[in-house]
């Protein structure tokens, strides 16, 4: 992949997939990049910058359709930052097999979720009074369902403190950490898979800008490999924004579980064979 | 004392956050693309470089795009151009944590005011630090 045409096209692809899935896609591009010999570090940090690409480009849809909320994601966005910029500050004291390894685990946690896949998505009755105060809630309507989904968040402060873990991992591994920001929005915020998957990417953004700049002045950017990594993955986001809304439900989180156990199986090979 | 959102006010927000991303990846979307194809022109391959001149160096964020807008010709025309992007891509996001702000402030929305300050100065903050 030592080409930017190809590696462009290629960044189209994880775009796409990271915008409909919520996992912004660096956690998809990482392994490429270094499975084509690119250093991880090196590969970590050009990650960063596909994940704000990937968060920016499918936002501007998600938001307009209401799918994103703003009020939950800024909420949120609070706990994520300070703990992306523990992270990026860790990482760079500790060697990089082990980050291989803490990667693979973290991603098992998405599988938190499988229930939900059969149950599908169920109103919370309930509503704490710190998500009342802040007016957590909000409605959509899916496409895919041709309904209107109302949606009340549950457990604002247990969220909060999900998301500073979140962050950690993110600064730590040059990823968004969307799976387990997914993870948290509908396992203890109670929202809508929809509603998890693409607030999760509007947060991204944010998680990987407060990131990335540790890395920024590292010398570990390179602009040959930023470029079409940027460009491809915006093209993505931008197609993966406009169809999202058309996906039920089930076959998007059927497609992040198959990307997650893609993820840990590429992860876990490369800190195995680097050991 | 809590009134409903209004769905109107909710939509400005919405739409102009939506308007602002579009425009910003857009943007530099088209810079990079730029860059790209005049350093494809120039070199005479897409190869992935490993030249130092192609790896971004600079103190902070802010003092970094302050030189970049000053001399960031240095390196020639098409590096400029896709650092530029970068930049764009990375401000965005930035901009709409102040945007948000803005509108908060102008519906006198004192939490989420709040909210919004205190992760634009977070942000800010680990933007200047290196």
């Amino acid at each position: 992949m030592h080409n930017m045409v190809l590696l462009g096209a290629i960044c189209v692809l994880v775009g796409f997939l990271g915008s409909l899935t919520g996992l912004g896609g660096a956690s998809i591009i990482t392994p490429l990049l270094v499975l084509s010999g690119i250093p991880v570090k090196e590969a970590i940090a050009s990650a960063m910058v596909a994940i704000i690409a990937t968060s920016s480009g499918s936002a501007a849809s998600y938001v307009k359709a209401r799918l994103a909320n703003v009020r939950i994601a800024m909420f949120l966005e609070m706990f994520t930052i300070t703990g992306a910029i523990a992270g990026a500050t860790i990482t760079t004291f500790i060697s990089p097999v082990l980050l291989y390894f803490f990667f693979a685990a973290f991603l098992c946690t998405s599988f938190l979720r499988i229930h939900h896949i059969r149950r599908g998505f169920i109103p919370s009755e309930k509503q704490d009074r710190v998500s009342r105060w802040l007016n957590l809630q909000g409605s959509y309507y899916d496409e895919a369902a041709g309904e209107t989904i109302t949606y009340r968040a549950n457990h604002a402060l247990w969220g909060g403190g999900g998301m500073f873990i979140a962050g950690i991992a993110a600064g730590m591994l040059g990823i968004g950490a969307g799976a387990f920001k997914v993870t948290v929005h509908e396992n203890i915020l109670h929202l809508p898979p929809k509603v998890s998957s693409t607030t999760s990417n509007f947060i991204i953004g944010m998680t990987a800008l407060a990131a990335v700049s540790v890395y920024l002045f590292s010398g570990l950017l390179n602009l040959t490999l930023m470029a079409p990594i940027a460009a491809g993955t915006t093209i993505g986001a931008l197609f993966g924004g406009r169809v999202l809304n058309k996906i039920n439900d089930r076959i998007l989180q059927v497609l992040f579980l198959f990307i997650v156990v893609y993820l840990i199986v590429t992860m876990l090979y490369k800190g195995i064979i680097s050991l | 004392m809590k009134l409903p959102q209004k769905p109107e006010d909710k939509s400005k927000l919405e739409n102009s956050i939506s308007y602002l991303l579009i425009s910003g990846v857009l943007l530099s979307l088209t810079l990079l693309i730029t860059g790209m194809v005049l350093l494809w022109q120039k070199q005479g391959n897409v190869a992935i470089s490993q030249d130092p001149a192609v790896y971004v160096h600079g103190h902070d964020f802010f003092s970094f795009i302050y030189q970049e807008v000053t001399n960031g010709g240095l390196n020639g025309l098409p590096l400029q151009l896709i650092t530029l992007g970068v930049v764009v891509l990375l401000l965005t996001p930035y901009v709409r944590v102040i945007l948000s702000t803005v509108y908060f402030a102008r519906e006198r929305n004192l939490k989420y005011v709040f909210i919004t300050i205190i992760v634009l100065i977070i942000l800010t903050i680990s933007l200047t630090l290196h």
